[in-house]
């Protein structure tokens, strides 16, 4: 009996797969490589995107956050490049300055799906290599002020007016600090990797710096702010060396009065924080000043390499079509103005959304510059020089920016 | 041709082969990439060009290069202290340990097995645990300094510049202690009992006894406890990533972490060859003391 019905499964079976094979047998088979796990978008448009029998058969395999690059770089000078591959945004500039990505300019030009004009400008900025686009944004992020409201109250502050400028913030952090209560006013990161420069940076950008200008005035002023709250210790010490998951984390256990943190932290926050919180923008220098802000997450491209750049782009253009249910269904923000984001449900959720929506506006890429990371760590290792005192801000920022400029050339 | 064959078939080359078999394995395994990474640190490599062997030829720009980098000369410096600091904390404690079971109380042996847990766990997972361990202002470490009144402040260990190598160094000592004392108490039971009842006889002290009969008797063994202590040390790569990542600013970044930061964070590959080249040759040096102080155990 049981080996009959064996049998029986298995031709079954051989059948079946045989039959299937039949039938995709003419398919182009597309692959798409991406950190995404299986309630994040890409498996689930992927899976979407095959129901739909357009001759187009795509294969999704998940890679690490940290393996992306180094991934991709060896797949790509081995010539097992996939076809198309989600990178983070800073890294993009890696690929398309050297030519490892295919320009996608004549194809979004012609296409009814992707415009260019739907997208922020600075996501759109992070695509862009010499005036041509190697990629489409696939969502985007940025960073906001948390505040505690609870807090605000019970210290006599305001809890509709968070602070708007750099020296409100200050001040505000230093009537919330509570040591006795093991309350600091503010949790960022100032951590020596990516996480440092993307906080730091929009300081810098504010007040009228950038990358390939770190050491101008208003930078340096932005530093000496930082330096102010680590030194007056209204925020942690430990903020040297910590993530900002983990910064934000001590803000939802009551820890911290203010978090300056992105919107990947809303659903865990809804879930731990047992009090009534707000978001607000970045603070300005001043009233009135320039506002700036980080922006994250990935983009999609598609490699140069592949043998079917038409097919490959029609699965993006899947993919955009699918960006009114990133937030909906995935809790991401998509890159672009004209999609229009649906309430939760959840007011808390609704109204940081818009704050973060406000922001966005706002956001800047880091870079795009092909060697961003080499950047990115004299940025880092100005910010925790300053901050530990063995350099003055100024001093810091101007070794930053030497090393900057031998990079940039 | 003949002769080679039948070689075979009598034995010598047989031999030959048996030897032949493995050197070329080796050389395969770790010979090789030994060679390119020297290679590499002699050219000038990017990105895309890591998958070919033949690139741009710099001489020795690379090292040039490395030398006038600031940070540097302290990250060989914090390598030296973390090496140094680490292998005597590591021995000092395990010998201590090793001395302890020694005496055979009952349980000691249970006891001593119980130590090994340090040993098998994951080195990140080490990471992680003592990440919080020496968080300043919730970590245990500072709770307990502070209750029994050592400190009256918190202690930043990670975020502190004056403490940041120092919590790694903790770990560090925590995470090998036990493997020295295991082989240490190896290398006491190898001491014949019947000297030190000799010794007593003649009058000698617990503390005569050990300096005349025990550390002379381990010589062999504490030298191969350095020179792997030496290696193992220079290989430690997860205790950074798990608490300091080199912060704050290189104050605990050693050369093993920094040459991974260059090559798979800035994507300098030839530099992190570069510095893992210097490396080796620290490495070779704690390797002829290992085989020098290894090989009187190898009498037949």
């Amino acid at each position: 009996m049981g080996i009959r019905r064996f049998a029986i499964l298995g031709t079954v079976a051989l059948g079946t797969s045989l039959a299937a094979f039949a039938a995709n047998a003419e398919d182009v088979t597309i692959s798409v490589w991406s950190l995404d796990r299986d309630i994040q978008p890409a498996p689930n448009l992927i899976k979407d995107f095959n129901k739909l029998n357009t001759g187009i058969k795509v294969e999704y395999r998940q890679i690490q956050f940290d393996d992306v690059v180094s991934e991709a770089m060896r797949a790509y000078s081995t010539g097992q490049a996939p076809d198309i591959i989600a990178v983070d945004n800073p890294e993009h500039a890696l690929f398309s300055s050297r030519g490892a990505f295919l320009d996608l300019t004549d194809m979004i030009a012609k296409s009814s799906v992707v415009k260019a004009e739907n997208y922020f400008p600075g996501p759109l900025a992070s695509v862009t290599w010499e005036g041509k686009y190697y990629g489409i944004p696939k969502a985007t992020n940025t960073i906001a002020l948390y505040y505690n409201k609870d807090m605000f109250k019970a210290k006599g502050l305001d809890p509709n007016k968070p602070p708007q400028t750099w020296d409100e913030l200050v001040e505000a952090a230093r009537k919330l600090t509570d040591p006795a209560a093991n309350v600091y006013g503010l949790a960022f990161s100032a951590k020596a990797n990516e996480e440092g420069t993307f906080q730091f940076l929009p300081w810098a950008q504010m007040a009228g710096g950038g990358y390939d200008n770190i050491n101008t005035e208003g930078a340096v002023k932005a530093l000496d702010t930082w330096k102010t709250i680590i030194d007056e210790k209204l925020a942690s010490p430990d903020s040297l060396t910590r993530g900002q998951w983990d910064s934000t984390g001590t803000f939802n256990s009551g820890n911290a009065a203010m978090a300056i943190s992105g919107p990947w932290e809303l659903d865990r926050m809804i879930q731990e924080a047992k009090f009534d919180w707000g978001v607000a923008l970045l603070p300005v220098p001043d009233i009135g000043a320039e506002r700036s802000s980080a922006m994250g997450d990935f983009n999609w491209a598609i490699f140069s390499s592949t043998d079917h750049p038409e097919e490959a782009f029609k699965v993006l253009e899947y993919f955009v079509s699918q960006d009114d249910r990133m937030f909906k269904d995935f809790g991401q923000l998509p890159a672009r103005s004209d999609v229009a984001i649906p309430p939760t449900g959840q007011p808390l959720k609704d109204a940081a959304l818009k704050v973060f929506l406000e922001q966005l506006k706002y956001a800047k890429p880091r870079g795009p510059h092909p060697e961003w990371p080499k950047i990115s760590k004299a940025i880092q290792d100005a910010i925790q020089a300053a901050l530990t005192g063995q350099m003055s801000s100024k001093e810091a920022l101007d070794q930053a920016a030497e090393k900057i400029k031998a990079v940039l050339g | 041709m003949k002769r080679i064959l039948a070689s075979v078939t009598d034995g010598k080359g047989f031999d030959i082969g048996l030897v032949l078999l493995p050197l070329a394995f080796l050389f395969a395994m770790s010979g090789l990439p030994l060679v390119y990474n020297v290679v590499m640190s002699f050219q000038e490599v990017d990105m895309f060009s890591l998958g070919s062997i033949v690139r741009p030829f710099v001489g020795l720009k690379n090292y040039v290069d490395l030398f006038a980098q600031p940070e540097t000369r302290p990250i060989l410096l914090n390598t030296a202290l973390f090496v140094s600091a680490s292998i005597a904390g590591q021995f000092l404690i395990g010998f201590g340990l090793a001395l302890f079971f020694w005496m055979n109380f009952p349980g000691a042996s249970w006891l001593r097995g119980l130590f090994l847990v340090s040993w098998v766990m994951p080195g990140l997972v080490v990471g992680a645990i003592w990440n919080w361990i020496l968080s300043g202002d919730f970590g245990v470490l500072n709770f307990f300094l502070r209750e029994t009144g050592v400190i009256e402040g918190n202690i930043f260990w990670r975020s502190d510049p004056n403490y940041s190598l120092w919590a790694v160094i903790i770990a560090n000592i925590w995470l090998g202690t036990s493997f020295n004392m295991i082989l240490l108490s190896v290398g006491l039971s190898g001491i014949p009992k019947d000297l030190y009842e000799a010794a007593e006889l003649d009058g000698a002290n617990a503390l005569q006894r050990f300096f005349t009969i025990t550390l002379p008797m381990m010589r062999s063994t504490i030298g191969a406890i350095v020179a792997l202590g030496l290696i193992f040390t220079l290989q430690q790569f997860d205790l950074f990533a798990g608490i300091t990542s080199g912060g704050p600013n290189n104050s605990s970044n050693v050369t093993q972490y920094w040459a991974w930061d260059l090559s798979f964070r800035q994507y300098d590959f030839a530099k992190g060859a570069t510095i893992s080249v210097i490396m080796i040759v620290f490495v070779m040096l704690a390797s002829v003391v290992y085989v020098r102080s290894t090989r009187h155990e190898v009498r037949g």
